[in-house]
């Protein structure tokens, strides 16, 4: 900088020393954002309604065009090793691959649930095929960001699409609800974690992660008020977007009130966005201070786990239950980040690409479920599904089921890692209160499989299912559904290739070899 | 042949495949007998592989481990999906997939004309797959999967008339008690990776006797604590008196045969690390054992839903097999595993026959002299009763004496307990088989009847309930008087019954303990068990003085039921319009007979089941509601609260950050 | 504590300048008002009780493209100062800056963000929400909740 003022107090033309940009290593992120641009520019042309959804074909052929372009990278990072690029602030390892690629799946999942949604309630256009497009790079952008000024960058620009999206449903009140109050809570908490930013700064003089956690382990600080102070609202942020106890007020209203094809992709790319940050910051940066934030972390993961699986039980309104089911969730996810080891990392990735399908799959259903209008939410709204479409019940109780941990289904090993990394990491109370979570929240996933399965309940006399309309599954929602189906039981059945790509997928921060 | 391990769990596998393509277009009864021939023939392959390592010879021939893929390699955890067969597992196989042969077999005719037949074959099918990768699987995480995929089954069997909102009720408890288990069982595998670095069945079984005695300790009761879940045992029973909901072929197999006795075989299994642990384990596996089979007797004598007392019996009778185990019998625990396989199948086929028959009628109070009517049934019924009831030389005598041998050289106290068990077991089957069986038929009010005080009989009906249930019971007594013609089943359903009849005269066979070269089962079992196996030191004097005891205090059951229910009846038969008065009479004799307090006594079992048991589990579902709902006013909307909260959220976390730094 | 005395200064101008601007066009302005000027709306009926202050969110959309030009224009100064000293890398960040900007004016102007006159459909209104206002206020109802299906209002 001081090397630019001088060039420019001088009138001779002396060149800036501008960074080099590896546009290679961006391409996942280039894809995401060129797709978002073609695909608004096009979609405002073009008429807004046809026959065939070919702004969802090419969300989705946006999302393959990413995975696309990991594929060399990886090859890349498999065969050199990981390295960075942009003058070290965006890294390029196994782990920001793996995550691109989890987000990639939830916005193609996502694109083909909300095809259906749109035209079922008068909305379409391109605008929210273009927003989550931009949300997911801002996600990817926290999994490859190698300094905190491009995380809070990737965060928001990840966060303000998806408030947007929030509100989508411009004749849904409550959509309109969901989208103010997660805007607004989100800013706040944005605010904490730019404050922890500053604070991080001030404490280690960089924001670049390596240089960061090249100064914590070659330094002892004298006053780690500063440092500690940052972590605490680094964490709050963090704690936020992965839907946190006690930063989680905000799912259930939001979850309930925005569509729900949106909300498969909250559940799945922002919270995989959010955890990957995390992981990134505390694990990998602040690897050397685990001894600081790792009872703070475990102390929020046994309230997520907690607050999760009872809140859930008392809910009525399945959109909710999802919520709550998801901040237990979390819970799991940040038992892995507690670790703070590489099974740790390893597990919590597992976990995310599983319970992305999960997720992703059950929002499927309910945004079938949910009719026009998107309001049929309820427990009821359930009742003899299983009589009235048979497979449509079946996929949802597999997801349901997966969710519960059952064996067989990628949820139980995606447990079972997290666990094992728990008891490795010799958290065994942690441990504990996971499975102990795991049998509560099984009861509420129980629940609404057999209000599915139950029928008809007490009133055999009326039929509720008497007077309902089939539902109709769009080709694209159950291309969508099966997918995710096939890839929850398929994990669960050979999860071997997941496992050792996760396993290849720990964050390492390398400086900039340029 | 041993080669052939794969086959056994394939078939029913495939079945369950070809039934869930094209289950509805095969129908009713082409789906159930294509059920029957893939167990059957898995029953032939499993009888092929036993040969084949009957046949093999020396050290460890008698285990072959047949590795199909590996399931999650890479890293430390690397587990294969792959069957341990040993004498073990091949002797669960064998009862397992015979009694689950003629069990399906059966319920081809008890099934018939059910709107979900097929789908009802679909889960056998399944369950049968699960039980055998539990039995058959090499390490302890497939184990857990078969566990898994049987309590699913089970759920969904129970359920399976799940229109009834009952029905499905008991299937969420079932689910939920079972979850504790489960939880115990998982930690256990975790623990036990960690302490030997592998779950595979023959490493556990190297490095057993490395393990120190407090983590042997922690693993082998974590697994008690799931095999209490599986295994009905105090306090985890609750779920399978109310399991008897699901049709009656399906508590014959999965709640008295096959998946119930999981938490034995587990037991058994692991026998090594119990071996390893503190003595206490296995006294309290004992303890809990005699418990239960005392609790469970006693409150079956007071049941009067035929199906109850058989579940409440297979409660005690499980008892029976962790009290064998915590006395370190484990040859006994499988022996009498396999009897009672036998005769509690068979008790359950006859009971669902006679069921059947009586076209869904269930309570015993209107039953009665059956006997003419369904000989078949009622022959095979009466075998059943007297190998339960411990009477020789039916098969239940065998393993009953085993078991108390053991108990008797752990502690005379759990001996007695377990003789007094068996003198209530035989008091209440006989109770059963007499009240079903002989007597004056208390089903029969009106037509055909040829004394026919039709009028009289229906308004003693009326009359005798007396209390709560008179009315409900007598509408529906007249409802369904018409439709009462008892009658016998159909082939499908007595050939079965044959069948297990003479498997439950002769199953003895396998182990007669008063000879060392006729104890089969133990010399095969040997290698297994040699770890955990207690060995006798009793003199042949005293192994003869307890059987005597054991034989009289069954005659004695069975005689006290005969004088309170047989004889009696057979005296007032000619005495008309009291007969059904006499009937609650017998019942107020039982308590004249326990002297008053025995009646309050079994009554107060019965509520401390209802209210105490089934109460804290009911409760801590409601406490988890409660809780739940204190904490959603919390959840109140407002975005300033919500916003409030994560400001607090932050200070908290900010505030513990920096008072741990300070700390530090 | 010198070093920050130019954000001070910066600070304090920027009050004086806002509070200059309010009062200038107090001051300057000329106010001659009649009745049927401060009316709200001269519609020719009397209103009867205080309006809520309203304008149309049209203006909202405008400030908001402003805002955008502005930026672009805040980026593009200091680049066509420096032009020469950030090379190519400069030309190429531009580059896709004004790309990205120009994308989301072809979509502004393509959804008819600035066609100034009466309010046009972007498309059909679906058949359930009402075309027609309530008597209560002037704002066509909305949403779907609290509505009997297909009430055939719209016709």
């Amino acid at each position: 900088m001081t090397l630019g003022l001088l060039a420019q107090a001088g009138d001779g033309v002396a060149p800036i020393d501008t960074p080099g940009v590896a546009w290679s290593a961006l391409s996942p992120i280039l894809v995401l954002i060129g797709g978002a641009i073609v695909l608004l520019v096009v979609g405002a042309l073009a008429p807004r309604r046809s026959r065939i959804g070919w702004h969802a074909m090419l969300t989705v052929a946006v999302a393959g065009g990413t995975i696309a372009a990991v594929v060399p990278l990886w090859d890349r990072v498999h065969d050199d090793g990981p390295y960075s690029a942009v003058a070290s602030a965006v890294g390029v390892d196994g782990f920001s691959l793996f995550v691109t690629v989890v987000i990639a799946v939830a916005v193609a999942i996502a694109a083909l649930l909300t095809d259906g949604y749109l035209r079922r309630e008068g909305l379409e256009g391109p605008e929210p095929y273009v927003l989550m497009l931009l949300s997911a790079a801002g996600a990817v952008m926290m999994a490859s960001a190698n300094d905190l000024i491009v995380m809070f960058l990737g965060l928001e620009i990840m966060s303000i699409a998806v408030y947007v999206l929030a509100g989508l449903h411009l004749r849904r009140r409550r959509s309109g609800e969901a989208a103010v109050k997660y805007f607004v809570l989100g800013s706040f908490s944005s605010a904490f974690f730019l404050y922890g930013v500053a604070l991080v700064y001030g404490a280690t003089g960089s924001t670049n992660l390596v240089r960061i956690a090249r100064f914590l382990a070659a330094n002892t600080l004298a006053d780690q008020g500063l440092l500690i102070a940052g972590f605490a609202l680094l964490l709050v942020g963090f704690g936020f977007k992965v839907a946190a106890v006690p930063f989680h007020s905000w799912t259930p209203d939001v979850y309930q009130g925005s569509p729900s094809p949106i909300v498969a992709f909250m559940a799945s790319g922002v919270k995989a966005g959010g955890f990957a940050g995390l992981l990134r910051v505390f694990v990998a940066t602040f690897g050397t201070y685990r001894l600081d934030w790792q009872p703070v972390v475990y102390g929020i993961a046994v309230l997520s786990l907690v607050v999760g699986a009872v809140l859930a039980v008392v809910q009525t309104d399945v959109k909710r239950m999802l919520a709550y089911s998801s901040i237990n969730h979390a819970g799991f996810i940040l038992i892995g980040v507690q670790a703070a080891t590489d099974e740790g990392v390893t597990a919590a990735l597992f976990y995310l690409a599983a319970y992305t399908f999960m997720v992703a799959g059950a929002f499927g259903v309910v945004t079938v479920v949910g009719r026009r209008g998107d309001g049929h939410h309820h427990l009821d709204d359930y009742q003899g599904l299983a009589r009235r479409q048979p497979l449509l019940a079946l996929v949802f109780a597999i997801f349901l089921l997966a969710q519960a941990g059952v064996p067989l289904t990628s949820g139980f090993l995606a447990k079972f890692y997290v666990v094992e990394a728990a008891i490795e990491a010799r958290s065994f109370w942690l441990a504990l209160v996971a499975m102990v979570s795991a049998v509560v929240s099984a009861f509420l996933y129980l629940r609404i499989v057999l209000v599915m399965y139950a029928g008809a309940g007490d009133g055999a006399d009326t039929d509720p299912a008497a007077g309902r309309p089939r539902l109709a599954v769009p080709a694209a929602a159950a291309i969508a559904l099966v997918v995710a189906v096939a890839a929850t039981i398929g994990i669960g059945l050979v999860p071997d290739p997941l496992t050792r790509t996760a396993r290849d997928a720990t964050p390492e921060l390398v400086a900039a070899s340029d | 042949m041993v080669e052939l391990t794969w086959v056994i769990p394939a078939l029913p596998l495939l079945g369950f495949l070809l039934l869930l393509a094209f289950g509805r277009r095969l129908g009713d009864p082409l789906a159930g007998w294509l059920a029957t021939a893939t167990v059957g023939g898995s029953f032939a392959a499993t009888v092929v592989v036993f040969l084949g390592l009957r046949g093999a010879d020396g050290g460890d021939a008698h285990r072959y481990t047949q590795t199909l893929f590996t399931w999650l390699p890479a890293g430390g955890f690397s587990v294969d999906v792959g069957f341990l067969v040993d004498p073990l597992s091949i002797t669960m196989c064998l009862f397992v997939t015979g009694t689950a042969a003629l069990i399906h077999l059966y319920s081809i005719g008890y099934m018939h004309g059910d709107e979900g037949f097929s789908r009802f074959f679909v889960y056998m099918n399944l369950f049968v797959f699960s039980m055998l990768v539990l039995v058959l699987g090499d390490n302890l995480l497939l184990t857990f999967l078969g566990w898994e995929g049987v309590g699913a089954c089970s759920y969904f069997l129970i359920a399976f008339w799940h229109t009834k909102e009952a029905n499905a009720s008991a299937g969420k408890k079932a689910f939920v008690t079972n979850r504790i288990g489960d939880w115990g069982y998982l930690v256990a595998i975790l623990l036990t990776f960690f302490a030997l670095g592998s779950i595979t069945y023959t490493d556990i079984f190297a490095g057993a006797g490395g393990l120190a005695t407090t983590t042997a300790t922690a693993i082998a009761v974590l697994l008690v604590i799931g095999a209490i879940g599986k295994s009905a045992q105090l306090p985890l029973y609750v779920w399978l008196p109310d399991a008897m909901a699901g049709p009656t072929p399906v508590s014959a197999l999965i709640h008295a045969a096959t998946m119930v006795t999981a938490g034995v075989y587990l037991l058994t299994r692991m026998n090594p690390v119990i071996a390893q642990a503190s003595p206490w384990v296995s006294t309290t596996i004992a303890v809990v054992g005699a418990a239960t089979a005392l609790f469970a007797a006693t409150v079956a004598v007071a049941q009067h839903d035929i199906k109850r007392v058989l579940a409440y019996s297979t409660v005690s009778q499980l008892g029976y097999m962790f009290l064998a185990v915590g006395s370190g019998a484990y040859v006994a625990a499988i022996f009498h595993m396999v009897t009672h396989a036998f005769f509690k199948a068979l008790l359950f086929l006859g009971s669902g026959s006679v069921i059947h028959g009586m076209g869904g009628e269930q309570d015993m109070r209107r039953m009665g002299g059956l006997r003419a009517l369904m000989p078949v049934t009622a022959a095979t019924f009466i075998v059943g009763w007297l190998a339960i009831a411990g009477v020789p030389p039916f098969s239940g005598f065998w393993s009953k004496d085993e078991v108390l041998l053991f108990a008797w050289e752990k502690h005379p106290l759990l001996w007695a307990v377990g003789l007094v068990t068996a003198l209530l077991t035989a008091f209440y089957m006989g109770r059963l088989v007499f009240l079903t069986f002989f007597g004056e038929p208390r089903w029969r009010r009106a037509g055909t009847h040829p004394g026919g005080e039709a009028e009289q009989s229906a308004a003693e009906v009326a009359d005798d309930g007396g209390g709560a249930t008179s009315t409900a019971t007598a509408v529906t007594a007249v409802a369904a008087e018409q439709e009462v013609h008892p009658h016998e089943s159909p082939w499908t359903m007595t050939v079965p019954l044959v069948v297990l009849a003479g498997l439950s005269l002769l199953g003895g066979v396998i182990n007669l303990s008063f000879l060392s070269r006729l104890q089969v089962l133990e010399h095969w079992l040997e290698p297994v068990v040699e770890a955990g196996e207690h060995h006798l030191d009793s003199s042949s004097g005293v192994k003869l003085g307890l059987a005597v005891v054991a034989t009289v205090a069954s005659l004695v059951g069975i005689g006290l039921a005969s004088v309170l229910y047989l004889r009696r009846s057979a005296a007032d038969r000619p005495a008309e319009p009291d007969i059904l008065l006499e009937g609650w009479h017998y019942d107020q004799a039982v308590s004249a007979f326990a002297g008053g307090p025995g009646r309050r006594f079994f009554d107060a079992t019965t509520w401390f089941d209802r209210h105490i048991v089934d109460g804290a589990v009911n409760g801590v579902a409601a406490l988890i509601r409660g809780l739940g709902g204190v904490a959603r006013g919390l959840q109140s909307g407002y975005v300033r609260s919500y916003a409030l909260g994560v400001a607090a959220g932050a200070v908290v976390l900010v505030a513990v950050f920096v008072l741990r730094g300070v700390a530090l | 504590m010198g070093q920050y005395l130019p954000i001070l200064m910066l600070l304090v101008l920027a009050v004086v300048f806002a509070a200059l601007s309010f009062f200038a066009s107090r001051l300057l302005a000329p106010r001659r008002p009649t009745a049927a000027k401060s009316a709200p709306y001269e519609c020719g009926i009397v209103p009867s009780r205080e309006p809520p202050e309203r304008f149309p969110v049209r203006f909202y959309l405008i400030a908001m493209i402003f805002i955008v030009f502005d930026i672009e224009i805040i980026f593009l100064y200091p680049y066509a100062v420096i032009h020469r000293e950030l090379g190519g890398f400069g030309l190429v960040e531009m580059a896709v800056f004004v790309v990205a900007v120009f994308a989301a004016f072809v979509y502004l102007i393509a959804n008819g963000a600035l066609d100034w006159g009466p309010v046009k459909h972007l498309r059909r209104v679906d058949p359930r929400v009402s075309t027609s206002r309530t008597a209560a206020t002037t704002v066509r109802r909305v949403g779907l909740e609290g509505r009997e299906p297909e009430t055939g209002e719209a016709a």
